[in-house]
């Protein structure tokens, strides 16, 4: 096609294709408008969304020297660093501990690969916010849409664990998608968060970092939260217990640990539907939520980064 | 919940390509300085002060359809935030801005889209990013290729191209979209004599085609040449609009004005102006 040829671009309204908010100092959008806008940008823009997975997919398989099999050796390998620990500090742990730790790292891997990676998604791509408008919001989408990649990857790796402890099989590790999703759902909300936060802050980096590593180690990923409870602090205050069990990550790895590895004392089982139901509804508030905040603040972006 | 306030209304008329009525941009200096937790902190309690500066004001602006304006000023004088008001990547703190048509923009070049993506997988990229179909993008690949003379450099990432490279490449991918409203930022002054030569041609060739061009340059001569209309800003404020050649002196008495001024403070200083002190 010569260069001259006029390209149908999208059908071509009276006005740009740029939202009129962008256009016009007045008018502040409600509520409900924002969260529409923002599941309109990224219908419209799902091959960038793509294209930006991907990209990072090649870019992180690329220049090493085993590629993609770190995405299954990862989660192994940091296994075995707290199979180590622990059996050294705890004794008498739960049978089969390596499985039944790995049903936390699994996941916890990919939320918190996906934060740390989307609070840098905006401000990453400072040049490009300067240049040329679009929705911001594919950003920390494609961040954590990647994370999904290496999850699917670290599925490799409780594969070939399941060999070892193949007695904890079963037909409910198919419930591990539904988990997924209900985790995605909350992963996607965080990570508009933190994404919009940090143009802001810039080291809102440092912060996220601790927060993850105690928000690991408060969640019952190396224990149970049944030993939680026989915790002399948390069996002294009840109130603590009901705390650490609306940690959305106590629901979810209970829920995968029920799933992958059961619990000491009996075999894998469906897991609690009603709590991954309230979270899922209550994941899907907070996302809503964190549009909203992030929608509001999405005009300001070009200025500050 | 604040009341919303009705705004500015502008008659869409198929006149103009672009109209911006008491356009103005205002930086909140609290936010563009890198900003930590701490700092913030520390003004929420009263020490440090916010600052606001307006990039832009009071910018009264209509550009035709097969128009080309040329934006003239010093450096820091709002000439790219004009463009990127223009272009919807920043929205106007004052004011509105109405634009008939598809806008694309080459704002500050040479940036690409991702260095560790070939030139083939960043054009694809960088119309996804335009919000350009798939297939579009697609269709128009050889063209683009073609035009930025890329040759087996299409295949390798980005990162190993020279500086005049991507702008050729950026070049392409904004003007292959044939846009209604082209932006350019200082475009004109990169590449090699040849692809200059090309790309005044190509940015003649839209204006021709009844689309509307809205350039930054402190080429002056292109002004002249190719501009029907030219704009002074200066400090955020437009000085002057109307002929090119009236603008360009303008311009040029001004910038004299301004080196005056700075040689005869420099002396005030008792500093001999020809003695630059490097810090």
């Amino acid at each position: 096609m010569p260069l001259g040829e006029v390209v149908p671009f999208r059908p071509m309204s009276a006005t740009s294709e740029v939202p009129a908010a962008f256009r016009n100092a007045a008018g502040d959008r409600g509520a409900i408008r924002l969260v529409r806008e923002g599941i309109a940008d990224i219908r419209s823009r799902r091959r960038l969304v793509r294209y930006l997975v991907q990209a990072d997919i090649r870019k992180r398989g690329a220049d090493t020297l085993l590629g993609n099999i770190w995405w299954v050796l990862d989660p192994l390998l940091q296994m075995v660093v707290y199979v180590v620990f622990l059996s050294i500090v705890v004794r008498n742990g739960p049978p089969d501990y390596p499985l039944f730790i790995f049903a936390a790292i699994l996941p916890w891997k990919w939320f918190s690969a996906s934060i740390t990676d989307a609070t840098t998604s905006i401000v990453r791509h400072d040049q490009l916010i300067k240049q040329i408008q679009f929705p911001k919001l594919v950003l920390p989408v494609a961040a954590t849409s990647a994370g999904i990649v290496s999850f699917a990857f670290g599925t490799v790796a409780l594969v070939i664990l399941m060999l070892f402890y193949s007695s904890h099989f079963s037909p409910y590790l198919a419930f591990i998608p539904v988990i997924a999703a209900v985790q995605f759902v909350f992963t996607l909300a965080c990570a508009f968060l933190v994404a919009a936060g940090n143009v802001f802050f810039r080291d809102l980096g440092n912060v996220v970092g601790h927060v993850l590593r105690l928000w690991w180690f408060l969640s019952p990923g190396l224990y149970s939260l049944a030993t939680l409870e026989q915790v002399p602090l948390f069996q002294d205050n009840p109130a603590l217990v009901t705390i650490a069990k609306m940690n959305p990550f106590a629901i979810m790895f209970e829920a995968y640990r029920v799933v992958i590895y059961g619990t000491p004392t009996s075999p894998p089982a469906a897991p609690d539907f009603a709590s991954l139901a309230t979270l899922l509804v209550a994941s899907l508030g907070f996302l809503a939520l964190t549009t909203i905040v992030f929608k509001r603040l999405e005009p300001n972006f070009a200025k500050v980064v | 919940m604040a009341i919303l306030r009705r705004p500015p209304r502008i008659q869409p008329r198929a006149d103009y390509a672009i109209a911006a009525s008491d356009l103005g941009v205002r930086y909140d200096l609290r936010f563009t300085k890198k900003t930590t937790i701490r700092s913030s902190f520390a003004q929420m309690v009263g020490r440090g002060h916010a600052e606001q500066f307006w990039a832009l004001r009071h910018m009264d602006l209509r550009v035709q359809r097969g128009e080309s304006l040329a934006v003239i000023g010093p450096n820091g004088a709002g000439k790219s935030t004009l463009l990127q008001v223009l272009a919807g990547i920043i929205r106007p703190s004052e004011g509105a801005v109405d634009v008939l048509g598809h806008v694309s923009g080459l704002l500050t070049l040479g940036a690409g889209f991702d260095k560790e993506l070939t030139g083939r997988d960043n054009i694809l990229l960088g119309g996804a990013f335009l919000g350009l179909d798939d297939a579009v993008t697609r269709e128009l690949l050889p063209s683009i290729i073609e035009y930025a003379e890329l040759g087996d450099f299409i295949d390798a990432p980005l990162r190993t191209y020279s500086a005049g490279m991507r702008a050729r490449l950026g070049f392409s991918i904004a003007t292959a979209v044939d846009p209604d409203i082209l932006l350019l930022d200082e475009v004109l002054a990169t590449g090699d004599a040849n692809f200059r030569a090309k790309s005044k041609a190509r940015v003649i060739e839209i204006v021709a085609a009844a689309k509307a061009v809205v350039l930054v340059t402190h080429d002056m001569n292109w002004v002249t040449e190719y501009c029907n209309r030219a704009i002074l800003i200066e400090r955020g404020v437009m000085v002057l609009e109307g002929e090119p050649a009236d603008v360009v002196e303008l311009h040029r008495v001004h910038t004299e004005e301004a080196r005056a001024r700075a040689t005869e403070a420099a002396q005030a200083a008792g500093v001999d102006p020809r003695i630059v002190h490097i810090r």
